[in-house]
Parts: structure tokens; sequence; C-alpha cells
């Protein structure tokens, strides 16, 4: 019979387990406890594990302190005030996020072409000239010269700060 | 929400619920701590062990998928492995002088002091074991896990569980013995 087993195995489950069936391995219980209740060898080995199963059963179980649970409390995930439901994403969304994960390069070539077009727009219809309106050549020059050394005194300037 | 699988609480935790903290804790963290307290022979240690447990607990939330593993088999292998680095770590600083005595004093007339005395010559011999074996039986024995489970949680076959847990309760049985046979010794001296 497939479901009987050998005084050496049963020994070696009692061995392993103990002596309350509830431990035995599942596909085993059934023809082990049978096996005990047929065999005096049997009792015998259980009535040895028994003993260890009840000093073992001696060591105590301390419940959690109250102050780990407080601290455990303390260090919890929270909830982001005001954060919105995540939606659910559509097959659509789900196509377009695996061709571009990053996002599609749509968005920021277009807004490089709209400043493009915008630049060329607005140079096309304006003069603009911020620093030489309504200069004749001399002031021109002179203008020239003092924005170069406008360019040139940010080096000097640490030192004359220095002495 | 007490109805909530596991599973579940642990996505509401993800989402910051509170109240799904609590119920997750209060399902698990006593086992937690217990286990950690066979491994680690003591209460300040385990409580430390279960709280690195629920830390990772709290900080992995949001990455648990759901149905890939049983959480509580998780959560044992996690407090387990944390037991057992800590003890790797450990090993090299043990004082002697601080290991467990299985010969304990005299013992008193009350029987509760008695019951006290067992439980921590029990406790003392289960530190003596090496840390597999004292795994096995904690995971085996003490958590009531199947052999599958403690299988999965250890890395090794059931037959590899068998024998640590066979040469666990061996090496349980001579200690206990032993100390038996120096107690009644140490009695009848004094007597």
């Amino acid at each position: 019979m497939a479901n009987e087993i050998t005084l050496e195995r049963f020994s070696a489950i009692v061995e392993a387990y103990g002596a309350s069936p509830a431990r035995w391995p599942e596909a085993e219980r059934g023809a082990a406890e049978a096996f005990a209740a047929s065999s005096a060898e049997a009792r015998s080995l259980l009535a040895a594990a028994g003993a260890l199963d009840a000093a073992l059963a001696a060591v105590p179980v301390e419940a959690p302190s109250a102050a780990l649970a407080a601290r455990l409390m303390a260090a919890r995930p929270r909830a982001i005030a005001g954060a919105p439901a995540a939606r659910p994403r559509s097959a659509f969304r789900e196509l377009i996020d695996t061709i571009w994960p990053y996002g599609s390069p749509a968005l920021p070539t277009g807004a490089l072409a709209a400043s493009i077009m915008l630049g060329i727009a607005v140079g096309s219809v304006s003069e603009i000239s911020v620093l030489n309106e309504g200069l004749t050549a001399a002031e021109e020059t002179e203008a020239d010269d003092r924005l170069i050394s406008l360019a040139l005194a940010d080096v000097a300037w640490p030192e004359e700060w220095m002495q | 929400m007490k109805e909530a699988s596991d599973d579940e609480l642990v996505a509401a935790v993800a989402k910051g619920d509170g109240a799904a903290c609590g119920l997750l804790m209060e399902r698990h963290l006593g086992r937690t701590v217990a286990l950690a307290r066979r491994m680690m022979g003591n209460q300040a240690d385990a409580e430390e062990v279960a709280q690195e447990v629920f830390l990772r607990v709290w900080t992995h939330a949001d990455r648990w998928e759901p149905g890939r593993a049983q959480f509580s088999t998780w959560l044992h292998r996690v407090a387990t492995n944390l037991c057992l680095d800590r003890l790797r770590r450990q090993r090299g600083t043990v004082d002697i002088d601080e290991m467990p005595n299985l010969v304990s004093e005299e013992p008193g007339p009350d029987r509760r002091l008695e019951a006290d005395e067992l439980a921590a010559r029990v406790e003392a011999a289960l530190q003596q074991l090496p840390e597999r074996q004292r795994a096995a039986i904690a995971l085996s024995h003490y958590q009531g896990l199947s052999n599958t489970e403690t299988a999965e949680i250890l890395e090794v076959s059931v037959e590899a569980v068998e024998s640590l847990l066979s040469r666990g309760r061996r090496q349980l049985r001579v200690l206990l013995a032993t100390e038996k046979d120096e107690l009644l010794r140490s009695r009848e001296t004094s007597a």
C-alpha cells in the first residue's frame, strides 16, 4: 500500500518534527498516525519526542512592547495631503509610454520650432537696437569703448576690493 | 478592513493608511518578535530585529507585488535573514563570560520559579545550537510553518530541513540531559 510507512521513516518524522501529528508532513500524517496506533515501538518514540516538545513549550513568548508599536506607528508611511488619486491608464497611454518611456519627442521639438519662428517674426517686423539707437558715429565709438572697459573691468574688481 | 487580505493591507500601507499599518502590526508583529526571540535569545535584540523588518515593510510597501509571494512567508524570510546576519556579526565579539549558563542556581521551592528556570535553561540550550538548526526549529516547531515554507525561507530542500530539525532536536536532548545530570550532582553535593 502506498500510504504505509516503515518504522525507519516514522522514526525520522518524529525525530525531526516531534510527537505532535499537527507538525508532521501533511502527505505522511495519516499513515504515520495509523502506524503510531499499531506499533509499541512507535509509541515509545513518541514518548521520548513528547518530553522534548514539553521542554520546548516551556520557553515563554513575550508580547511586543508598547514602545516598539509606538515607534513603528510613528515611522509609518504618510499620505501626501491633497495628492490626487492615481487614474487608471488607457491602453493607448500604455502604448505611448512603451514607445517613448521618457515622453514623446514631439513636445520639445514643437517648442523649439515655435521659439525659432517667434524670433524670426519679431526680427522681421522691428529694428531692435538697444545700445546704438540715435547715436552719432563718434558717440557710437565711445559707447563701444565703454562697453569693452565694462566687460574687462570685472577681472580687475576683485583686486580693487582686496586693497 | 479587518477582513482585508495581507496584500490589500500592504497596498493601503503604501498609501499611508494608518489603520492598515496598525492591522498589519496586529497580525504579524507578535509572531515576528517571537521568531526573533527564539533566534536571538533576548527580547531587546528581538524587538530591534522586528523593528527593522517592519521598517522595511513601510519602505517597500509600494513595490509589493500581490500574489508573487505570501506576505507572511516573506516576513519570516526577512526576519530570519536579519537574525542570521546579526548572529554572524556577533559571533566574533561574544564574551565567554556572557554566554548563557546551562547549569542554573539551586531552584527555589516555588513552582513558578521552577517553570521560569526550566524556560531559561531550554532557551539557553537553544542558543547553543548552530544558527541554521536553531532557525529550522524556530520556523518549523515554534512558528508552525510547513516543511516546504521552512525550506523556502532557509533556501534549502525539504530533506535538508528535516536533517537540520533532527540534528537540532538531538543536540537539544544531549544539552538538556547533560544539564539535568549536572543539576542533580550539584544538589547531591549541596545536600
